[in-house]
Order: C-alpha cells, then structure tokens, then sequence
C-alpha cells in the first residue's frame, strides 16, 4: 500500500518549477524554501510576432530572410516610462523592443543612420534613458564587433539617428589593441561607462562629448599563494626570466548596472573571494569591502558543489547583476542558470532559476545572459534557447519583499505581520526570526526577542538583546538582589565575629568529624606501615 | 609535617606550583582514584564548553553531537600523553613510574577544568563586551595547569626544568607517533577485515550457487 502511495506520488506530474527552490541557513548550510518566483511565461520569436519582420505589408517590414527567432541575446533593458523591452539580439545584428504588457514587437532597428557604419555587428549591450541635454530619449549601444559605441535617438519604429559615436581612445592611458565594447551604463551626467573586452583596468569611461575619461573601479589582484610565490620570485629573476613571467592582472569584470543613486555595482565571472560583486561609489570605491569586517557573500556558498541534475561539480560564474527600483538585487550565476536575489544590505532572500541537462523546461537555462527585474516580474534572457523566461513573484515571495522593504527601513514593528506570513510558509527562513527578533526587542519583549534570535542562530542580535534582557531583569529582581548580598555579608561578619571569639555553634557535629578524619587516616597510615 | 588527606593532599598540590610536586613525591603520595576521577571530570567539561557555553559564545555546529571527538580530545589525549612521556623517561632517564606520570599529570590539569567550568558558567550571565573576563578565567587556568605540568614532570623525573621542557616537546611528538601508529593499525585491519568479508561472501556463493 505504502509503495503504491509512494509510486504514484512519485508520478503526479506537477505544473512546478523544474528545480527545488534551497536557501541558506545561518550555518551556510543549502535549506529547502518556497519558491519566491515563478515562471509565468516564456517569450519566443513567434511569440513576440516576428513573423511581422517578413510580411511586406507590415510597416515593420524588413526583408523577406529577417530571422524569425532570437539568435544569441546577450542584453535587455527595461525603459519602464514607456513600457518598452529593450532586447539586444546580438547574432541577428538587431535591436528590438518589445511591449512589457504583451510582449509584443514594437520596434526593430537593424542600424543606426548618420554614423560611419550603417548596420550593427553583434551588439552586445543597451541602454535606454532621457538626455537632459538634448530633451528626448536616447539609446546607447554597444556595438561590440564595430568597435563603437552609438549613441541615437529614435526617429521612427525602424530607424535611429546617430547622435554621437564613442570609438577606440587614442590615449596612450588606453594600451589594449582592440577596443570591443560589451557592456554599458550611463549615469545621470550622461557619461558612459562600458566594459570592453579584455580591458582588466576597469570599465572605460566617455564624457558626453565623447572624450575618454581614462577607467573606472578596476578589480583588484586576489592573494592566493601562487600570487605570493611569484611576487618573490620576481625579485631575484633576471631581466629575460621576468619577461617571460606570467603576469598578475586583475580578472576583468563582466557585467554592470547603475541603481536609481548612481552607484554601480559590477559582477565578475570568475572566482574571486575579493571582488565578485562590488558596489561602487563615484569615486571608484567599492562600499561591499569584506576587508572592513563585514562579510559579503554572493552567489552559492559551498563553492565546489555537487549538482544532481547534470552530475557535475561547478563553481558559481555571476554573469549579470540587475537592481531594481526597489533596492533589490539580482545576480544571475551563468554556471547554474540561478538568479540569487538579495535586499539592499546583501541579505540573500532568495534563488530561483536553474540549469538542467536538457533545459527544456520552462524555468531551466541553457544560456542565461542577462537578467532584467521590473517590479514583480524578473526577466532572463537566454542565448542559447533563444528566449526570454518571464519568472513572477509568488506569493510567498510578496510576503518576502513587502518583509524586507519594512525590515530594510527599521520599521521592525510594522514588518512582523509579513514575517508571520513567510513562517506560515516557510518556517525554516531564517531573516523571518531576525526580523520577528528585533521587533520584539523594539516593543521590549526581550526574553521573545532572545527564543526567536536563538532559532534564526543570530549571535549578534542575541547579544545585544541579551544586554538588555539582563539589565531588565536587574531592575526587575534589584531589591530581593540586594536582600540576599546584604543577607550573606551579614552571616559572614557573624560567622568572622564568632570564630574570633572562639564559639563554635555547631559544636557535636563538627566535633566527631574533625576527629574521625585524621583518626581513619592514620589507621590507614598504620597498615601501610605494616 | 604535611599530614594531609589524599584531597588536601590535591589542593597543596595545586596551591604550591613550586614546591608540591616534590611533596607529593617524598611522602609517596597520590591516588590513581582521584587521577581518574579528573580525567573524567576533563571529558565532563569538554562536553559542557560545547554544550553549555552561553549562546552568544558558542560556535559549535549545533546540528549534530558527537561525543567521540570529544572523547579523544580528553581521555584519549590524556593517556597517549601518560603513555608517551613514560616511553620517553627510560630514553631521557627519568626516575618516573607509569602510575606517578598518570597520578602527577592529573592532578596539574585541576586548575584548567575548575576554570573552564567558571567560564562556562559565567558565559551564560555575560554579553559579548564583557568577554575580556570569561577568557582571562579561562587562561588563568590553562597558564596555571601548564606550570603545574611542568612542575609535575620535573618533580616525577627528577629533571633540570631544561630538560623537562625537551623531554615535554618529545612527548608531544610521541603522542603524535603513537596516535598516527594506532589509525594505521585501525585502517589496516579494516582491509584484512574488509577483505576476510569478501572472502567470506565469495565463499557463501560459491557454495549456494
């Protein structure tokens, strides 16, 4: 009967996620959670209607070969003003926009008018805003095999006209040969930022006039032994030795984005304990610096991880990183297909996403290139099954934000009725307990405070409730503590008073065993002495 | 002189680092009852640091309990110390017997499991600013055990203090040998065991197939 019940479990095909939504503990330790997102819809060509490219009586006619599908997408922006989905279709030479209602075709640009090239060569990377200075919207592209950077405004749903072009910097600052533009920001000055491929001095910058500005918040070298080791070998190698060292650069970062302040935080694919995401300020410096007693951790925590999907070991490789309007950040790992989401202060709040050996299923990747969130919605691209997964939030992930956007503020208090929500759902998410913890310290529950921070394991917090719960209690209990000091000091003074005058008031009891002890001891010492 | 119970014996023993090793040793005394019994009461406070250190203090990995690491930690650790020393004292011409290394080793850890067990007990009433306390108590006693260590030696092997601390560092290299010998043995005979099974199942098929 079991084995029955079990098989037939085991069968029940659900409409679910083809992955098992984890978290982490405060051991670090993978825990299974709820989904917080959901896949609502895939977008494909046919879905986005680019059949209309082909059909010479539509007005977004192209040619009768425009490819039907995506082909290697490696970019999309969200211009929310407008309700646009800006896709970077980098293998097809094109730029499309889709509505963020329907997910229709709205606009395809295939080159820009008015520059030195007429037609993109695999464009990489799009951004979308308003220029002050000119009064309009304007894109940027990263038109990564015509080594350019265009900067346009739309005349029509088929043509750009150029504006400006950012090409290879003529300073001698700038020493790599090609100059291949792969992403790219721009903040409110409407200066440029871009990633250029293998650039490992950090992302170049561009004044609005199109001059070079030199590079910006580069990463820097992790110390690891070998690094150590060549660094002495360095000072006793000859001249001919060290020119045929290898040399220690920076990894180059992969990606970007600029939140609402103008701060930029930067992913970097490969491995890096020191820099895998950075959160610049505008001088450069990286504000998540774990060199200042904080720990920042991104991605999966285990590093070298058994995946029982595919049956290999991986390393997690972010490719992308996405603020929201919200605070919210989204780092989509390459490696697994996951997007881990994270508050403002680096709190992961959850994974959703994944890789499977066949992808075939709505919410695996094959090959995620970018992620894109617009306010209940994330959007991932993939280059490989030429699609768009549109994941929603379910309703344990509304629970979850609407939680931390409370929490995020220090409105503790307020946040408890989301954080009661999430247990219902969740009882092993551990930021629930914390944030039920602390807005029972701030109504002074102190020994609630102190039962939730031991669930969520949260030393800190503990402690500091610890304090106050102790103090508390002092207060509490401060007469009958004193009663009993001044109680013993008095035996005591009795106890020195009496000794001095030589009165014993326990005078039969002591007496017997004072005299028993060393008596068995020497019978003892007798028989030895036999 | 020095007419003491085997438990007055204990605390001169304990409140006279320089001189008492060498009490104990003239008037012959020392209980291998009450070495036990300390060596016990080690194991009792190794598993109460885990277990019963105030939370904000405590970072074991609370999710699973063995006891088994604890256990060679103290006992295990305590008796390849005795062991080892007294293979080392015919080499270094010590004059101590296995019992007195066993009795004088014991009786100089009393000082580390009375202070370890004050710390456990005070981390529950401290937070973490006030930590400085529960950590001089704790070194207070492992400073104190060390010298009564030393003490204990020199006095069991009538040494120079120079060559109880050598004599002292090749035990520790000893225990390392003798603990490194014993997990070989250990693997070892899990293979003639492993493979004994083997011959074992092989031997079962042949016979009912």
């Amino acid at each position: 009967m079991a084995a029955v019940t079990a098989l037939s479990m085991s069968v029940t095909a659900f409409a679910d996620e083809p992955y098992n939504s984890y978290n982490y503990d405060s051991w670090e330790d993978a825990v299974p959670s709820q989904s917080a997102y959901m896949v609502e819809t895939t977008i494909t060509g046919a879905e986005m209607g680019l059949s209309r490219l082909r059909d010479p009586s539509d007005p977004l006619y192209v040619s009768d070969t425009a490819p039907l599908s995506l082909n290697g997408a490696r970019d999309i922006f969200i211009y929310e003003e407008d309700k646009e989905l800006w896709v970077a279709d980098a293998n097809n030479n094109r730029i499309l926009v889709l509505g963020l209602d329907d997910y229709q075709l709205k606009a395809c640009y295939t080159g820009v008018k008015g520059s030195s090239v007429d037609n993109f060569l695999n464009p990489f990377g799009i951004f979308v805003n308003v220029s002050e200075s000119l009064g309009q919207k304007v894109v940027y592209i990263a038109d990564t095999d015509n080594s350019r950077i265009v900067k346009a405004t739309i005349k029509d749903e088929k043509t750009l006209e150029c504006v400006r072009e950012y090409t290879k910097p003529t300073d001698s600052i700038y020493t790599v040969q090609s100059f291949n533009p792969k992403k790219l920001v721009v903040d409110k000055s409407e200066t440029v930022y871009t990633v250029v491929n293998s650039v490992n001095t950090g992302s170049a910058m561009f004044s609005r006039e199109g001059k070079f500005l030199g590079f910006f918040g580069a990463n820097r070298v992790e110390v690891t032994a070998a690094v150590i080791a060549q660094r002495i070998w360095r000072m006793i190698a000859s001249e001919e030795q060290l020119a045929g060292m290898k040399r220690n650069v920076p990894i180059e970062y992969a990606n970007f984005d600029i939140d609402l302040d103008g701060f930029i935080y930067t992913v970097t694919e490969q491995k890096t304990s020191t820099d895998a995401v950075k959160k610049l300020n505008p001088a450069g410096y990286n504000i998540w610096n774990n060199a200042r007693g904080n720990e920042y951790k991104f991605g999966d925590l285990q590093g070298q991880l058994w995946d029982p999907v595919t049956n290999k070991n991986f390393q997690t490789r972010l490719t992308d990183i996405d603020i929201s309007k919200e605070g919210l950040i989204n780092v989509l790992d390459f490696e697994t297909g996951r997007v881990f989401q994270y508050d403002k202060e680096c709190n992961l709040i959850c994974i959703f996403g994944s890789k499977t050996s066949t992808s075939d299923q709505r919410g695996s990747m094959l090959n995620p290139n970018a992620v894109e969130s617009c306010g209940k919605r994330v959007f991932v691209v993939d280059g490989s099954k030429n699609d768009i997964t549109v994941f929603i939030e379910t309703q344990f992930g509304k629970y979850v934000h609407a939680a931390f956007a409370l929490y995020d503020e220090g409105r503790y208090v307020e946040a408890k009725s989301e954080w009661e929500e999430v247990i219902k759902r969740d009882g092993g998410y551990t930021y629930a307990y914390i944030g039920l913890g602390k807005a029972a310290l701030n109504e002074e529950h102190f020994s609630k405070a102190l039962k939730y921070f031991k669930t969520a394991y949260d030393q800190d917090d503990y402690d500091k409730a610890f304090k106050y719960a102790r103090e508390d209690f002092l207060r509490e209990h401060f007469t009958l503590i004193i009663i009993i000091i001044a109680v013993l000091i008095v035996l005591l003074i009795v106890k020195s008073i009496l000794k001095k005058k030589g009165i014993k008031l326990i005078k039969r009891r002591k007496k017997p065993l004072a005299e028993a002890i060393p008596a068995l001891f020497k019978k003892k010492k007798e028989k030895e002495g036999e | 002189m020095y007419e003491f119970t085997q438990m007055g014996w204990l605390k001169h023993v304990i409140f006279h680092p320089v001189e008492g090793f060498e009490d104990l040793r003239w008037k012959k005394q020392g209980s291998l009852k009450i070495a036990f019994v300390i060596v016990f009461l080690l194991f009792v406070v190794m598993v109460a640091d885990r277990q019963l250190t105030g939370f904000q203090f405590n970072h074991a990995y609370v999710k699973v309990f063995n006891v088994v690491p604890l256990l060679v930690q103290s006992v295990v650790y305590f008796f390849t110390w005795v062991i080892g020393n007294w293979a080392l004292c015919t080499l270094f011409d010590g004059e101590g017997t296995l019992k007195k290394i066993c009795v004088y080793s014991a009786y100089a850890l009393v000082p580390y499991i009375v202070c370890s067990a004050i710390s456990i007990f005070i981390s529950n009433f401290i937070v973490s600013e006030e930590v400085i306390w529960m950590s001089a108590i704790y070194y207070l006693g492992l400073g104190w055990s060390v010298v009564l260590m030393i003490q204990a030696m020199k006095a069991a092997h009538q040494y120079s203090f120079g060559k109880t601390l050598v004599s002292m560092f090749f035990t520790l290299v000893a225990m390392l040998l003798i603990l490194f010998l014993a997990i070989l043995l250990l693997s070892l005979f899990q293979q003639v065991y492993a493979f004994g099974y083997s011959v074992y199942t092989e031997i079962a098929y042949r016979i009912r197939g």
